[in-house]
């Protein structure tokens, strides 16, 4: 059996060289990283709000050394027309009052609370710091979930229905189902085949966004998640290629899992966009499974675990019946 | 070797396609199978090789019940010729052999490039992938494939299909080898002069029924007629004449000059399935 295994896998990884799949993986890893390291850190590594006081009489006498001061309104107004995001505060009659430029209610408090702050850096400073990680930190793991997420159930997805419709088209499928094989083996191999890819990526991509150091502890973690939705995406690739007819049709599929699956798990997670259902999906649990991997808080309930491992085994059961079903059509 | 009983076949409720079917296949003898498209052919073949399952009756091969048959070992001693050239277009001729056969005894195997040399591949394609090749040689990467493994049983549907007629005749000429070996050859197809000329016997299936099952020449024997006709040159004149055979036992009945052909009325193996199914074989 492990002999037929390895033929399998053999001719799975050359089907996948010639149909450029790996070749497809590393240039979006590249892209992923070049992204990352040039561009997503870089433009979210937004400063601090400036803060601009003018206080002519002195009433403020705690102020922070973030804060600065200007000599008049005049200057003040100057100041916050070319940096729209500072925040003013006019303390000439004694009572500092907040100027600035209209952003939206929950920033313009969060500034005018931070400019208040900086009055009097020394009071009410008593927040608890949980985490060690730090602003450009949080950023790269975050954006590195994301992107990992959207490669296994896009890229993963559509990897395994194109070879297999390649297959299927030269009707090799078809002779594996008199070959003396057993023809779940058929499935596990082109399964291990995505899986390793999958993994392998997922190292790669953490390693090389997230740094080597930072990494490692996070990786098993992170792995289990991406073995999880790997094996799920495959399987269902796999099952879709075996009930659609061709490419075309797969395609509208796909159109459906990226728009109806995929975007609601996006919003809930990085919006304010509340979904009451959202807890049910079942892809919102993975995603939320492989950040919180990420964040060093991998999942622990047993009931996540096994209705994995359920939804798993039903896939591969339901694809079983599918490939049979296939070897016996007309030709 | 095979051994069917009441065979009866539905795709769903109300689809029945097959309809009771009653025959045998013995030892080293090569049975072809013949019909029309739709009459039930394939899905008996796909009965006996194992791919589809839930049929009516009792089918066992190799003395073993259907039921219990299909496992490796069943699968390690057949060989299924599809009537396409189901290959990895992508990988080469060798590369394709050595994969299909790798899911096979090693003590079983013969080897790759004698049998494809056997099947007069071009030697210059069998390192180019197999979609450089043309119809003619996939299908003998194609049936290079079922005989690699040796086996005890082939089924084979339309085996020269896409062939050009040398590639047909070396084609018959292997099926007939491999009987001479002691294989038994299941054969489906369309092709009058391949079931003429290969088969020991015959069974038409129409509409889910065997309609006859014989030898083809005792077919043609029972139905054929005893006459001959005549073409010949009277007084500068071309004219013809049929005749019943036995009046040219004391010589040709009628003034004549010159003999221009005798041709007799044997009937064809498909004007006999036409005569027992009423359908074409198209």
């Amino acid at each position: 059996m492990w002999k037929h295994f390895c033929s399998l896998f053999k001719k799975d990884c050359q089907m996948m060289i010639s149909g450029k799949f790996f070749l497809l993986a590393l240039g979006s890893l590249l892209l992923y990283t070049l992204f990352i390291n040039f561009g997503y850190v870089k433009f979210m590594k937004a400063e601090l709000y400036h803060v601009y006081l003018y206080d002519p009489q002195g009433t403020q006498r705690q102020v922070s050394g973030m804060v600065f001061p200007v000599t008049s309104l005049e200057e003040l107004d100057k100041s916050l027309a070319t940096d729209t995001t500072g925040v003013g505060i006019d303390a000439s009659s004694g009572t500092p009052n907040i100027i600035l430029y209209y952003g939206s209610e929950k920033v313009d408090r969060h500034r005018a609370d931070y400019a208040r702050s900086l009055l009097h850096p020394d009071n009410g400073y008593t927040a608890k710091i949980v985490g060690t990680n730090t602003p450009e930190l949080k950023q790269r793991k975050e954006i590195s979930c994301e992107l990992l997420f959207i490669e296994i159930v896009a890229v993963g997805f559509l990897g395994i229905a194109s070879v297999l419709f390649k297959e299927k088209q030269m009707g090799v499928i078809r002779v594996h189902a008199v070959l003396p094989l057993k023809r779940s083996l058929f499935i596990l191999s082109k399964i291990a085949v995505f899986l390793l890819s999958d993994l392998l990526f997922a190292a790669l991509m953490t390693i090389c966004n997230v740094g080597f150091t930072d990494a490692i502890p996070i990786l098993p973690a992170i792995l289990v998640q991406t073995a999880i939705l790997s094996l799920i995406m495959a399987l269902a690739g796999f099952g879709c290629t075996m009930l659609l007819n061709d490419f075309k049709q797969f395609s509208l599929v796909y159109l459906v899992i990226a728009i109806f699956a995929a975007t609601p798990v996006f919003l809930a997670a990085n919006t304010s966009i509340k979904m009451k259902w959202i807890g049910w999906h079942p892809f919102y649990q993975i995603y939320m499974g492989l950040k919180n991997a990420y964040f060093g808080t991998p999942v622990t309930a047993p009931i996540y675990y096994i209705g994995s491992a359920c939804g798993i085994a039903a896939l591969f059961l339901m694809i079983q019946a599918a490939f049979h079903k296939e070897t016996g059509k007309e030709e | 070797m095979i051994e069917v009983k009441n065979l009866t076949f539905s795709y769903g409720k109300d689809k029945q396609v097959l309809h009771g079917l009653n025959f045998t296949v013995g030892d080293g003898e090569i049975f072809g199978f013949l019909g029309p498209n739709g009459s039930g052919k394939s899905t008996t073949q796909k009965i006996l090789t194992g791919i589809l399952k839930g049929h009516g009756g009792k089918v066992s091969l190799f003395g073993q019940d259907i039921a219990t048959a299909h496992t490796q070992d069943f699968f390690q001693k057949i060989g299924v010729l599809f009537e396409f050239p189901y290959l990895y277009a992508n990988l080469s001729a060798i590369d394709n052999l050595k994969y299909f056969s790798s899911f096979y005894p090693s003590g079983q195997l013969r080897d790759i490039e004698e049998v494809l040399e056997e099947l007069e591949f071009q030697p210059d394609f069998l390192r180019k992938p197999v979609s450089s090749c043309s119809k003619g040689m996939r299908q003998r990467v194609s049936m290079a494939r079922v005989l690699v493994s040796n086996p005890k049983l082939l089924f084979l549907d339309e085996p020269t299909s896409g062939l050009d007629p040398s590639g047909a005749v070396l084609f018959r000429r292997i099926i007939e080898k491999e009987r001479r070996k002691g294989t038994t050859v299941f054969l489906t197809t369309h092709n009058m002069l391949d079931a003429d000329l290969l088969c020991d016997r015959v069974a038409f299936i129409s509409s889910g029924n065997i309609a006859v099952l014989d030898t083809p020449k005792k077919l043609k024997e029972k139905n054929g007629s005893q006459r001959v006709t005549i073409s010949y040159l009277n007084q500068g004149k071309r004219e013809e004449k049929t005749i019943e055979t036995p009046e040219l036992e004391a010589g040709i009945p009628f003034p004549h000059d010159e003999i221009i052909s005798i041709h007799s009325e044997e009937p064809t193996l498909e004007d006999m399935f036409i005569q027992y199914t009423g359908r074409g074989l198209s």
